[in-house]
């Protein structure tokens, strides 16, 4: 049973059909070629495919597409305004903070989705926020000062 | 596949009575999106998301009410919920991680019943109640009850999880909920042990316990046995180890991938025996001794 799906992502009204059956992953991915957002376990236990979805972090591959209806979505597309990068995205590149980069777009959503809440992150509100995430080439410590980085320059103190 | 997003609860428990077997109830998605796509898709899939009034948390007289679509994030950042029923706050605290806690809703939670599901112990010593709807009508039923096997609760094919009713626990009582996972974030619970005591005006003794031990039988279960021996009795060390291998006696677990069943009943001696020891000190201020 196919349904059409009219949602907003990154401020701009889209529309496209997706069984029931289908997760907002792949309808992002495969329907609508946002291919920004990577599929990794396809579980919900690694963070690959976060997305903002009206206003908080979510696992994108255990969500059905059928969410999306009237939601507002931000994926890792929406992020630069045009050549100039988010400072989340900025701070990763200025820290060393990607090696091989298939988890990067995941852990940047949910570091923008923390620096939204707060640009004075504990170090238990930066490990709650990333936590469901996994790296398995970085070894975190220059994700952690990333976010540092970024948060230091969203609120003007570096 | 047929798909449903019923606007009440009527309409959701006509479609169940409608398919029967084949119909699967789903909210947040976090378990059900995966069984759809690596174990079987179910002949129709009923979300109930759309259905008004069940996504609230309201305090009622001295009972918290918290409607089956509320999220566990929601749970979490309720100052009531932290101040009142830290058990269960602990417990929504730790369950997997941010983003899943923000789709996840209590109310899948609990109709999920696996044996690990985070909430379970807690809401076993807290002794809450789930509203159930039926479409002969409404009943309440306490958790102790409600949980029938792996994946399987009294609500069979046919009912619809509400609300759960959670009643505060007793004045100068205090308790923990205790997991033990390989990986902190993430991680399916290899044991989990909720305690709730209440010391007697005397604070030497234990006027009530409760034991409840997640993921070591085919439902969560209440250390019954354990909680009997304790109560009444005067706290000291020796009663508190022989607790703790009593509970951990009371426990059937399996082996699979997390974890021996031998090291499961082990685990659960340890954290029955830390969660009567803190809990013991964070309602007298004493020490086990």
């Amino acid at each position: 049973m196919s349904l059409t799906i009219n949602t907003m992502i990154n401020g701009q009204s889209v529309s496209g059909s997706a069984e029931a059956s289908t997760s907002l992953l792949e309808f992002l991915r495969d329907t609508l070629e946002y291919k920004g957002t990577k599929l990794c376990c396809n579980t919900g236990e690694c963070g690959a495919c976060t997305i903002i979805y009206n206003g908080m972090p979510i696992n994108s591959c255990v969500t059905m597409a059928a969410d999306a209806i009237g939601a507002e979505i931000t994926t890792i597309e929406g992020l630069a305004d045009g050549d100039k990068l988010h400072p989340v995205q900025q701070a990763f590149i200025d820290t060393g903070a990607v090696q091989c980069g298939y988890c990067t777009p995941g852990y940047i959503i949910s570091v923008k989705a923390l620096l939204d809440r707060t640009t004075k992150p504990t170090a238990e509100d930066i490990e709650e926020a990333v936590s469901g995430n996994i790296c398995r080439c970085t070894g975190y410590n220059k994700i952690v000062d990333a976010i540092h980085l970024a948060a230091d320059r969203i609120a003007g103190r570096a | 596949m047929n798909y449903f997003e019923p606007k009440s609860v009527d309409e959701a428990l006509s479609l169940l009575a409608k398919y029967g077997e084949e119909a699967k109830v789903i909210a947040g998605g976090t378990d059900v999106m995966v069984d759809i796509k690596y174990k079987e898709e179910p002949g129709c899939l009923v979300n109930i998301k759309k259905i008004p009034g069940l996504g609230a948390i309201q305090e009622n007289g001295g009972n918290l009410r918290v409607g089956s679509l509320v999220t566990i994030r929601e749970i979490e950042t309720n100052s009531i919920v932290r101040e009142r029923l830290p058990v269960f706050w602990e417990a929504c605290h730790q369950f997997a991680s941010l983003q899943i806690r923000n789709t996840a809703t209590v109310g899948g939670n609990i109709c999920r019943a696996s044996p690990s599901g985070e909430t379970l112990p807690p809401l076993l010593v807290l002794e809450a109640k789930g509203k159930l709807a039926f479409a002969d009508g409404e009943k309440s039923e306490p958790f102790d009850s409600f949980f029938q096997g792996p994946g399987k609760t009294t609500l069979g094919y046919k009912g619809l999880l509400t609300e759960i009713e959670i009643p505060y626990p007793p004045n100068g009582s205090r308790g923990v909920y205790l997991k033990h996972a390989v990986r902190g974030a993430m991680d399916i619970a290899m044991v989990g042990v909720a305690v709730l005591i209440t010391p007697d005006a005397a604070k030497s003794g234990l006027q009530d316990v409760r034991i409840g031990l997640g993921a070591v039988a085919p439902t969560p279960i209440r250390a019954t046995k354990t909680e009997a021996m304790l109560r009444g009795k005067p706290v000291d060390a020796a009663l508190v180890k022989e607790a703790a291998a009593m509970a951990a006696s009371e426990s059937s677990p399996i082996s699979d991938q997390r974890s021996s069943a031998e090291n499961r009943r082990w685990i659960v001696e340890a954290l029955t025996r830390r969660g009567l020891q803190q809990s013991w000190q964070a309602a007298t201020g004493k020490e086990v001794a």
